[in-house]
């Protein structure tokens, strides 16, 4: 909801660059924000340096804070401007710290929207914000839902059915107290506040080991087998991460290895070669190297240049091309020109080179970088993955204060009203869900009607 | 009366919706004329003989609150009080009232007739008088014209009335008044989305024809509680007890037997019918799994013999009805007065309403109760209200009344209605309410009362009463905050009773109380704090307020923060196909919901934030452009 009483934070600068990040807020905390996190509210309009500090009082990043109070400032309002030194984790806990002080995390073209609502850009521009809101919260849309992909939906789905399933019990209990059954003094309450519960648990587990909500790109590398990936894991990551043989079909399951570039964290995934197998163990490799490419943000199409010119080798290239979901960006890399002669570097967008000597490796890393890094205006999984946690995080805050009104004060109104809130924050993930619709479940599971 | 007469305020319509709309615009010294078909049945309860209940409660007090009359009416007729959810909290605590339907029926009469500016007349009304877009008045059954500013109408489940018994039906209002065929007619020429709804009646019974000795008792709350802020428990008749008996195996067998000659399932309804109210044959196969359900045997009245048997409603054939009620404990030798009935009735889509009530395509006309697809006394009683608040305002020409969300139910019944309209009968549940603790039965006259006084709804006695209470509540609440319990002032022991160990520091009494276990009569009792509050609705709301605080500062912030989308208006004659960005489906559903606020645009469903931000850059972009314009003109005379 665009709501211009809410101090808005985000990321200005395109992820992944490294140098410089800023973070921008804008809106009415912008004075306690600034006191909280430099220690005071800096003299309007001057560049000052200051440590970034966190909760405890430690530092986060040193850098640059500009403050230009209303009306004098881009979007109108007070805005505060962190420039740190950028580097995707570093904004993301500065991002964090501002939203624990009461921002929230910007919608798509939302500093522009109120730019123009404030009247600080002209009427000539009122078209290109509303083409940026509109192909920005598509890109985030698109994002949203490449971070909720696989396990992790799954996971936040089933909290939810459980969630709307108590909900449907406590309201029940408040609007039909005629029934039979007083839900709220039922076991089945506690039962289903635990399940809630273990289910938040197992997802912030899984979050920290990053496996599913993870702090940066995830880039697969995928081609036939023995093409080399495992050699160019090893060449990007610097140490032998992967067993490298030239026995076709080495890898039999996906290895992950975290670099980073440029301040940008990468997670790089080898998979099994891609070609059918009658071998069960490479089978199941097999199928999970298509499941990583799935939830990968960018796939590196690996190819050995000394091979291309066959039959077989251009038939299966173009079989994984076809597999892989069009929506996904993709590289194609050409390995193994210490073999075939071809010169290093980049040539029609594709990479030329050779994992086993180095070279063409600076070459890739700086097409990884523009790939990556430069995606313009659209809202990266990272800041995606951001929302979700301050959803889940929302979720599981309200969650708690539900119980202790239960148990506590015994009040189930409260207790109601704090799972309102749970299920508000959980639908930043999953879409709005109205009273009408829980009514609707109330009717179904119950027998209701005096 | 003599034809071509000329009122400011026609109402049409005499049952809930009608008198309180009738009344609202005759307080507020507008010249109304209320047209009902029969002035015997005004003030009629045609279904369950109850007033109030969780959420219809809440509304009740609501429209006591702006001086109606219902809540009164309900006090003269109550025969049994009950709070429902008395041990939860305060929110959702609701009054309920069962109901001598004749003592109801003749305090509205009374105040009808006692009205200053209202006149009453019987006749029906065949058709509405329309120029242009503009409503002009109504013609009678006898062909007469009667002229006004404003009409509103309440026409209930008469437009185009038709009950069902079994496979039978015949055209009908309800059971033993005819439908008004004429006016449906009519107004299905106008240009509003008509469809149809359903309800239903369960059997009424004798009840000396009851085993009461079978049936489980009921009594009614003690100390009785009393609907109107107004009102005392001297205002009741006498009370008396409801029952309890239950469905059992072989009543579901006989009800399964029958159901081929259910209209419900045979096909022959087309209207939908309430989930929260479901026939007993709908609940049996539902809910198959269940071997009983709940009936409440409730009193038509002190000097009735019939009984209402709440949890039965059928459309069943006769026989068929006749079996299943004495397959029911303590209905063996049951005596079936009326039969049970499913009716099926015209509505109008409430999304061409505007949150005035008035209609948007013919001006100074207003819908309000069931023909906006509501059910029940309560939700068409404060309609009622509003309307014919409105209609009054329009006459004095001052702008139009419309509650929030945040102020009343009544602000969350008409949103929801003219917002998302709906697809059955609408009831009112306190889980439709987003500000829910902050809308409060207890509190309905600190929320409205005052807006009643200025809009000439509201009494100078209610509102000297109500004054009074405003400043009691405030003195002791300052008091609370700022007396405070010391470590020593009481005996150990005491504190230890009341707070389970010593007190380490002094504590402010408004603190204390917003401890679990510690209520407001605990804290007055003892003898270092007394009070001089005699009033107990001061006391309970100096004890709601506190213990409420933090969730009452919470939604509060709430509302702030989504007042400005509510205060931005949108035009109801936007082209949204001229809104860059938006996606086809929103555009069609902003063409055809046609939303008066950004706010209401956010509530409907499938309108996405980003939609939300595009209508806004498009309004300021609206807004500039018309300022290039004023200054073009007065620069260049252009």
């Amino acid at each position: 909801m665009s709501n211009h009483t809410d101090t808005i934070a985000a990321v200005a600068t395109p992820s992944g660059r490294g140098g410089v990040g800023i973070i921008r807020i804008s809106g009415a905390l912008v004075p306690e924000i600034a006191q909280s996190i430099l220690g005071d509210c800096p003299k309007p309009r001057y560049a000052v340096h200051r440590l970034f500090k966190d909760a405890d009082g430690n530092t986060l990043d040193d850098g640059i804070a500009l403050y230009f109070p209303t009306p004098h400032s881009f979007t109108g309002e007070h805005v505060l401007e962190l420039q740190g030194h950028g580097g995707q984790v570093v904004l993301d806990m500065l991002l964090k710290r501002c939203v624990e002080l009461g921002a929230c995390l910007a919608q798509p073209g939302e500093f522009s929207e109120r730019a123009f609502i404030n009247e600080k850009v002209d009427l000539a521009q009122a078209e290109a914000i509303a083409d940026l809101i509109d192909s920005a919260s598509e890109q985030a849309a698109r994002s949203a839902l490449r971070s909720l992909q696989g396990d992790f939906s799954k996971q936040i789905n089933q909290l939810l059915h459980y969630l709307i399933e108590l909900r449907v019990y406590v309201e029940a209990a408040l609007d039909f107290p005629e029934e039979e059954v007083d839900f709220l003094a039922d076991k089945a309450i506690i039962h289903r506040l635990e399940q809630i519960k273990a289910a938040l648990k197992d997802i912030f587990a899984q979050a920290k080991q990053g496996s599913l909500l993870r702090d940066g790109m995830n880039l697969v590398i995928a081609g036939r087998p023995n093409a080399g990936k495992s050699s160019l894991l090893n060449a990007l990551a610097g140490d032998e991460v992967a067993i490298v043989t030239d026995i076709a079909g080495t890898t039999r399951d996906t290895v992950k290895e975290r670099i980073n570039l440029a301040g940008m964290p990468l997670h790089i995934i080898d998979t099994a070669g891609l070609r059918d197998s009658d071998d069960v163990v490479e089978q199941i490799g097999i199928q999970r190297a298509w499941k990583a490419i799935e939830t990968a943000d960018l796939v590196l199409v690996l190819r050995d240049h000394s091979l291309e010119n066959e039959h077989q080798d251009q038939y299966e290239h173009i079989a994984i091309l076809e597999r892989i979901p069009s929506h996904l960006p993709q590289l194609i890399v050409h390995n193994k020109i210490d073999k075939s002669g071809h010169a290093a570097g980049i040539f029609d967008s594709e990479i030329y080179l050779s994992a086993k000597q180095g070279t063409g490796i600076e070459a890739l890393k700086t097409a990884l970088q523009e790939q990556v890094g430069y995606q313009s205006n659209s809202e990266s999984n990272f800041l995606a993955r951001r929302r979700h946690i301050i959803a889940l995080e929302a979720t599981q805050a309200a969650v708690q204060e539900a119980e202790t009104q239960l148990r506590i004060f015994n009040a189930g109104e409260l207790m109601a009203e704090e799972l309102k809130t749970a299920q508000y924050a959980l639908g930043q993930i999953t879409g709005r869900y109205t009273p009408d619709d829980l009514l609707g479940e109330i009717f179904s599971s119950f027998c209701i009607g005096k | 009366m003599l034809n071509a007469q000329k009122y400011a305020v026609i109402v049409i319509g005499g049952g809930h919706a009608g008198t309180e709309a009738a009344l609202a615009s005759a307080r507020m010294g507008v010249r109304t004329l209320l047209l009902t078909h029969n002035i015997e049945t005004i003030g009629q309860m045609s279904c369950n003989p109850a007033i109030g209940g969780i959420g219809k409660g809440h509304l009740v007090k609501e429209i006591d609150a702006l001086g109606g009359v219902m809540a009164h009416a309900a006090d003269q007729g109550g025969i049994q009080f009950r709070t429902l959810n008395a041990r939860k909290g305060p929110a959702v605590r609701a009054t309920r009232a069962q109901t001598d339907r004749i003592l109801f029926k003749a305090a509205i009469l009374k105040q009808v007739q006692a009205q200053e500016n209202l006149e009453l007349f019987q006749q029906s009304v065949d058709d509405l008088i329309v120029e242009g877009e503009t409503v002009k008045g109504v013609r009678t059954q006898m062909g007469m014209d009667i002229f006004a500013d404003a009409v509103v109408l309440t026409v209930g489940t008469f437009l185009g009335g038709k009950i069902h018994i079994g496979l039978q039906n015949h055209q009908g209002g309800r059971a033993g008044d005819m439908p008004s065929i004429a006016l449906a007619q009519r107004l299905r020429e106008l240009p509003f989305h008509v469809a149809r709804l359903k309800t239903g009646t369960p059997a009424r019974i004798d009840a000396r024809s009851i085993d009461y000795s079978k049936l489980q008792e009921q009594p009614g709350d003690t100390p009785t509680p009393v609907f109107s802020y107004l009102g005392s428990r001297a205002d009741h008749p006498q009370q008396i007890s409801c029952h309890i008996t239950y469905t059992n195996p072989q009543t579901h067998d006989i009800i399964a037997s029958g159901l081929d000659r259910s209209p419900m399932y045979s096909g022959e309804i087309e209207g939908i019918g309430p989930r929260y109210c479901p026939s007993i044959e709908d609940k049996i196969i539902r809910f198959a799994d269940k071997d009983r359900h709940q009936i409440f045997v409730e009193p038509e009245g002190l000097n009735s013999y019939e009984i209402y048997p709440n949890g039965i409603s059928t459309s069943l054939p006769f026989d068929v009805q006749y079996q299943f009620i004495r397959s029911i404990e303590g209905f063996e030798k049951a005596h079936i007065t009326r039969p049970g009935y499913a009716i099926e009735y015209d509505f109008f889509d409430p999304k061409d309403l505007k949150p005035s009530l008035e209609t948007k395509f013919i001006q100074g006309l207003y819908f309000a109760g069931q023909i906006n697809g509501t059910t029940g006394y309560e939700e068409a009683a404060a309609q009622g209200l509003l309307a014919g608040a409105n209609a009054a305002l329009k006459i004095q020409e001052k702008e139009a009344w419309c509650p929030q969300r945040s102020e009343a139910y009544l602000g969350v019944l008409v949103d929801d209605l003219i917002t998302n309209g709906t697809l059955e009968p609408y009831r009112m549940f306190t889980s439709r309410a987003e500000y829910r603790l902050l809308l409060r039965e207890d509190n309905a006259d600190m929320r409205l009362t005052e807006k009643g006084y200025e809009l000439g709804l509201v009494s100078e006695q209610r509102w000297k009463a109500f004054s009074q209470k405003r400043e009691a509540v405030e003195k002791e609440k300052q008091r609370f905050e700022s007396l405070c319990i010391h470590p020593n002032m009481l005996s150990k022991e005491q504190e230890v009773a009341l707070f389970d160990k010593p007190l380490s520091r002094a504590y402010h009494l408004s603190e204390l109380l917003r401890r679990p276990n510690i209520t407001y009569q605990m804290l007055v009792d003892l003898e270092a704090i007394g009070t001089e509050v005699r009033n107990p609705a001061v006391a309970e709301q100096v004890e709601i307020q506190f213990k409420y605080a933090g969730y009452i500062e919470r939604q509060l912030l709430e509302i702030e923060k989504h007042k400005r989308n509510e205060l931005t208006e949108l035009a109801i004659d936007i082209d949204y196909q001229q809104v860059s960005g938006l996606s086809n489906e929103v555009r069609q559903k902003l063409s055809e919901h046609k939303p008066l606020s950004i706010g209401q645009a956010s509530r409907i469903s499938g309108v996405t934030p980003a939609a939300i931000s595009l209508l806004l850059v498009y309004l300021k972009k609206q807004q500039l452009q018309s300022k290039v314009r004023q200054t073009n003109l007065e620069t260049y005379g252009l």
